[in-house]
């Protein structure tokens, strides 16, 4: 009726909206105190490293002005980085250099980035263009993450990453996100990304969204999209779980990316993580949190590791 | 306590203080509900003149009466170089004022704002300085004869007063003219008649007074009589021939008592002017509880001077624009630009009015982030970037206002309403939404923010609304229990239902 799904037939369905999301989850199982931990995304890595979870290697840090004159010299021995801002969001400021043509830097696309541009981005990231608020940021810079091979076709351009929904380090909701045509290259759900919601038991696909509304097709390669299928699924379950104990947050989005060298790498984590992954899954939330509670009271305090908690999950969920 | 049970309690305990408050304040200190009756408040001014003799002046003024049914809202004494005070003194009050070194014509005014209570008021007269028989010989044979025209005509008190003051009024009537003789003025004829009332029998005296009549300037001060018809003091006008109303009347002095009395100064004179006006009812309610020293209206909002208090009354619409932008984003789930942006937006509007307002607002921050792209390109540091925009805001004012008073429409004046530096921040933020999500994102948010701003102006601008958060502060109690309880509702959001619509085929 007029466009709206009626509050019971939802409620049935188990659909967590922002309002459940935000009292019950976020404020209760998130404290406050824990956030920069995960919004500064230095922290996180010097988290993850400390706890043995694979991230990008980190190859530097620009934490002032005076430095970005010294950068391109840092960079020699570099031919494949990410430079991107500490603080940012929604994959604003992150510029991808994979590779050099004399002089200059070369984008994945193949445009050229001069010395003069690189330094001026980084002097950006400095004074804050991309940061939350504002705020003076530290410019990362990484190893880039080289692709594999298994979202061939499955993506247009762009970096496809893996998002999973930790509640108490069970993964409970997990979707992969592509990028399209429309959504330029991002990966990002609210400019026209894929989503496609994964099986927590088998990392194959389930369904897929673009826009809210449900797709058969990635809009630009024409891939059925129900034909994905993430390998190694396990050991990625796995190691998102493991940010639950890294980061404390009891509600998490984990963002994993699959490297050809190293395998699956933990890339940024998130304490508000969105509700479109409920849309891209086609089942609502609420059951699989509850069955975390349920589950959380049968052990009666007592802790076991990522690893069981994702075989009881893959076990539990479809 | 669990914090459920917390937000539960807390919710129940504003709620019922709330409530409590109201309700005492409407049931005990007869605040009305809603305010939208009118009541007739006088606004009198009173101007007292003379020329200085000597160079210590004193004045004495006797004050009005108190009356139980007039009520004072505001009163003041314009007398700058005099001291000036309140003398009371076995039930009669005088306002004394004394200077020294005063040269040449001096001017005091005395402004006051005064309404009756009770409509249809009784004056609570004594029988002091009742008149006496002064006649003797002719005056007092025309005076019987005069009366034995009329007796046997009227047959109740009030007809046989109005019978006589017509009798005396009858210019062919030779014991009229006769008792007139001496007695021309205004006074005299008073004098006269209270005279003849009394040998008919009536307790009467001389009074005088201010007449309130709606925009009467520089009036004399009125003579009436006060005539017992046997059951009630009644006010009569002697000139007219007609009683008056008490509420009608505002008595400064009786009997032989001095009006205004001037030491060391001559040509002394005072008029009155008087004007009519209709207001809420609430104000003369509040005035009325102040008088009475009630705490809850003492240690209150109304205690502070008329000009603070009209800054209060807008701070007090802000919650309801909160308790908007609260209801519209998390239960609706729209998307605004800044959380209380659109708040401080309705309060500009509040004085631009809506349409005016909505269309200056969107055409400063069009232009805005026209003027704003340009400085993306530039990579300026925040705060200089911010501050850029701001000078734009401020030339876009000027120019808005020079060029649509040079061609004659005044309203682009009111531009200057609208709170600047949040318009820069607006565009600031419009500007990077821009970038970051697009065109689509900045419409969507920025109709959002002009909805939420509406809509907060259509309820701030009510001025039921306005009146009755005014005269009740404590319902902002309610509305913090309502926010309070929203803060805590974990439903849907009509958005989630737009949002999952999709997923109701499942």
């Amino acid at each position: 009726m007029w466009g709206f799904a009626s509050p019971k037939r939802l409620r049935e369905l188990g659909i967590v909206g922002m309002n459940k999301r935000n009292v019950f989850y976020i404020a209760q199982h998130n404290p406050r105190h824990l956030y920069p931990t995960v919004d500064d995304k230095l922290q996180t890595k010097d988290l993850c490293r400390g706890h043995d979870i694979a991230v990008p290697k980190l190859l530097g840090v620009c934490k002032i002005q005076q430095h970005v004159k010294g950068i391109v010299e840092f960079l020699e021995p570099y031919d494949q980085f990410v430079i991107k801002p500490a603080k940012g969001s929604g994959g604003k400021g992150i510029l991808v250099i994979s590779g050099r043509d004399g002089d200059a830097f070369l984008k994945p696309s193949g445009q050229p980035v001069s010395h003069e541009e690189l330094q001026r981005h980084v002097s950006n990231i400095l004074s804050g263009l991309f940061s939350l608020g504002g705020k003076p940021d530290n410019a990362i810079i990484e190893d880039m993450v080289q692709f594999t091979d298994d979202f061939k076709g499955f993506s247009y351009e762009g970096v496809p990453d893996i998002r999973v929904i930790l509640f108490k380090g069970y993964p409970v909701m997990a979707m992969t996100r592509l990028s399209t045509h429309a959504s330029d290259g991002k990966a990002n759900l609210h400019q026209g990304a894929v989503g496609v919601g994964l099986s927590i038991k088998t990392g194959k696909a389930v369904s897929a969204v673009q826009h809210d509304a449900p797709i058969e097709k990635h809009p630009d390669t024409g891939r059925i999209l129900t034909e994905l299928e993430i390998p190694g699924w396990e050991e990625i379950l796995v190691l998102a779980s493991r940010a639950y104990e890294v980061s404390g947050l009891g509600y998490l989005g984990v963002d994993v990316v699959l490297d050809r060298r190293y395998g699956p790498l933990l890339l940024e984590l998130n304490a508000r993580p969105g509700l479109a992954i409920q849309m891209a899954n086609q089942a609502g939330l609420e059951p699989r949190l509850s069955w975390v509670v349920e589950q959380e009271k049968e052990m009666k305090g007592s802790v076991i590791s990522a690893k069981e908690k994702v075989l009881l999950a893959m076990a539990a969920f479809a | 306590m669990s914090s459920v049970r917390q937000i539960q309690f807390l919710v129940v305990l504003l709620v019922s203080l709330g409530i409590s408050a109201v309700s005492y304040k409407h049931l005990v200190l007869g605040f009305p509900l809603i305010s939208n009756d009118k009541e007739t408040v006088w606004n009198i001014e009173a101007k007292i003149t003379f020329d200085a003799i000597a160079p210590d002046v004193k004045l004495i003024l006797n004050l009005p009466d108190s009356n139980p049914d007039r009520k004072v809202l505001f009163s003041e004494v314009l007398s700058p170089g005099y001291e000036f005070e309140v003398i009371d003194q076995s039930g009669l009050r005088y306002g004394m004022w004394s200077a020294q070194n005063v040269v040449g014509q001096q001017t005091i005014y005395i402004r006051s704002q005064t309404y009756f209570a009770g409509g249809e008021s009784q004056a609570t007269s004594t029988n002091q300085q009742l008149i006496s028989l002064a006649w003797k010989g002719g005056a007092l044979k025309a005076a019987e004869e005069l009366l034995a025209s009329i007796k046997g005509q009227a047959i109740d008190a009030n007809d046989r007063i109005l019978a006589i003051g017509h009798a005396l009024n009858r210019v062919s009537d030779e014991n009229a003219t006769t008792l007139l003789k001496e007695y021309s003025q205004e006074k005299g004829r008073h004098w006269v008649l209270a005279q003849l009332l009394t040998l008919d029998g009536f307790d009467a005296r001389l009074a005088q007074g201010v007449l309130l009549e709606d925009k009467r300037r520089k009036q004399n001060i009125h003579h009436f009589i006060e005539v017992n018809d046997g059951i009630d003091w009644m006010l009569f006008d002697a000139r007219e021939v007609e009683f008056v109303s008490w509420s009608r009347a505002i008595l400064m002095q009786r009997g032989d008592e001095p009006l205004l009395d001037v030491f060391g100064g001559e040509n002394s004179k005072i008029s009155f002017s008087t004007l009519k006006e209709q207001r809420a009812a609430f104000t003369t309610a509040l005035a009325s509880a102040q008088r009475d020293s009630n705490p809850l209206v003492d240690f209150s909002i109304y205690s502070l001077p008329i000009a603070e208090q009209n800054t209060f009354k807008l701070l007090l619409l802000i919650p309801l624009g909160a308790l908007v932008v609260v209801i519209l984003r998390n239960l609706v789930g729209i998307r605004t630009s800044g959380t209380f942006m659109p708040v401080l937006i309705a309060l500009s509007f509040l004085q631009t009015s809506l349409l005016l307002g909505l269309a200056l607002f969107i055409l400063v921050v069009g232009v805005g982030l026209i003027l704003r792209s340009y400085l993306t390109r530039l990579n300026l540091l925040l705060v200089p970037r911010i501050a850029s925009v701001l000078v734009f805001v401020i030339i876009i004012y000027a120019a808005i206002g020079i060029l649509s008073f040079k061609m004659g429409w005044d309203w682009g004046l009111k531009v200057t309403f609208f709170p600047m530096i949040i318009l820069s921040w607006t565009i600031e933020r419009m500007s990077i939404l821009w970038d970051e999500d697009g065109g689509h994102e900045v419409l969507i948010q920025g109709s959002g923010s002009l909805l939420t701003a509406s809509i907060a102006y259509l309820l701030m601008s009510n001025e039921i609304i306005a009146d009755t958060i005014f005269l009740f502060p404590e319902l902002l109690l309610i509305l913090l229990a309502i926010i309070i309880a929203i803060g805590s509702y974990s439903g849907y959001r009509l958005s989630d239902l737009r949002r999952f619509e999709s997923m109701e085929r499942l």
